[in-house]
């Protein structure tokens, strides 16, 4: 018998606490196994997340070492310590702050894709350079987990109904706005 | 959607607003949370169209033409919009490899696809097909179409390869990255024209 999938999103924040959680736990082997080997001219290292980064900023590409730490540490941690805020105030009941939960809810959603990033990357660098037995660069583990933490965080955001934000408040009397 | 049809639902707090007329450039918002609901099109009702259709023009050089040469000592080597997927694939990761090709490839296509479905039956007059289904598609497929990231990622590795090797980018980068911008720009017209033509009054 075909049945309907049940719904992602609910007015119980508790799937989307679960979600956050898993991602959250994700989070760990990501940064803490290697994502990336890279072989150039005889020399081999390996590198997590965070070396990978240091070794970008030392190398003096400043802007591209910001890039990456934005997407691949800053913006996981923002999403899930913005999510948890969300779902405790979700939990806590009406808040005076509704407006601004709301639009932290529209900007977590507009920034958890940016991390898929460092994925694109990796494949296009394994990918590319492949330059006989000299120079290659290979994904090692830490891509997996890295890249399951992300897609945990962008369905947890789905599965927050921001309209639970709004249940418990009074009705609206002003009439429009207009810009 | 909303209960009435002249009647439009803030997509983020759930509260509903009458449907006004909007002149081009303004913007309706939502009174109690100030969501943007709709803004009027300075580019006419054939925007998303236009976009929708641009962006599957350019989504066949976008994968076949080169997006980056790079060489080394004599060698040179091509990197197409599909190395990403290979890279990952050659080294045994095959479930990534599909994400990847999913996110940056096909759920882009098939979302210019869905926006051609929901858009050319209206503009040529023919009866609406499945519209709800193709809208809901529409917006699920939002979440993972991710052309705009892949865009920066391959930026971001023609910097860091830079500095190793020569590389240079190919009309296939560009032909993406526009795609990738027709696409955003089509999906935006579609939903602001289709959320509403609403102002922010609250239905009396």
């Amino acid at each position: 018998m075909k049945r309907r999938l049940p719904r992602l999103r609910s007015e119980n924040p508790a799937n989307a606490a679960a979600l956050a959680l898993a991602a959250a736990m994700m989070l760990v082997p990501a940064n803490l196994l290697p994502i990336l080997n890279t072989q150039i001219s005889g020399l081999n290292r390996t590198d997590t997340i965070f070396s990978g980064i240091v070794e970008l900023w030392r190398q003096g590409l400043w802007v591209i070492a910001v890039i990456v730490f934005t997407a691949s540490i800053l913006i996981p941690v923002l999403k899930l310590a913005g999510l948890g805020w969300l779902i405790l105030s979700a939990h806590r009941g009406p808040s005076n702050d509704v407006r601004r939960l709301t639009r932290l809810y529209a900007a977590l959603d507009f920034i958890g894709r940016w991390s898929m990033l460092d994925v694109f990357l990796v494949g296009f660098l394994s990918g590319l350079v492949q330059f006989g037995a000299l120079s290659t660069v290979e994904p090692r583990s830490g891509i997996i987990a890295f890249a399951i933490a992300v897609v945990l965080t962008v369905l947890a955001t789905q599965a927050f109904d921001p309209r639970v934000l709004w249940r418990d408040q009074a009705p609206m009397t002003s009439t429009s706005t207009a810009s | 959607m909303s209960a009435h049809p002249q009647n439009l639902t803030c997509r983020l707090c759930g509260h509903e607003h009458r449907a006004v007329p909007l002149a081009p450039g303004e913007r309706a918002l939502c009174v109690r949370c100030d969501t943007v609901l709709a803004q009027g099109s300075r580019l006419g009702a054939d925007a998303a169209l236009a976009f929708t259709i641009t962006g599957l023009m350019l989504a066949l050089p976008a994968a076949l033409l080169p997006f980056i040469t790079a060489g080394k000592l004599g060698h040179e080597r091509v990197g197409l919009l599909f190395t990403g997927v290979n890279g990952f694939r050659d080294n045994g990761m095959h479930l990534l490899a599909i994400w990847v090709l999913l996110c940056g490839t096909l759920v882009p296509i098939a979302m210019l696809i869905v926006l051609a479905g929901l858009l050319v039956p209206a503009r040529l007059g023919w009866p609406p097909v499945q519209v709800d289904l193709l809208s809901r598609a529409a917006h699920a497929l939002g979440y993972w179409a991710m052309p705009e990231v892949q865009v920066l990622a391959v930026l971001v590795a023609l910097m860091k390869l830079g500095k190793l090797v020569h590389v240079a980018i190919g009309p296939g980068f560009w032909c993406y990255g526009a795609m990738s911008f027709a696409l955003l720009l089509a999906w935006r017209s579609f939903e602001f024209q289709s959320t509403v033509r609403g102002d922010a009054s609250p239905p009396s």
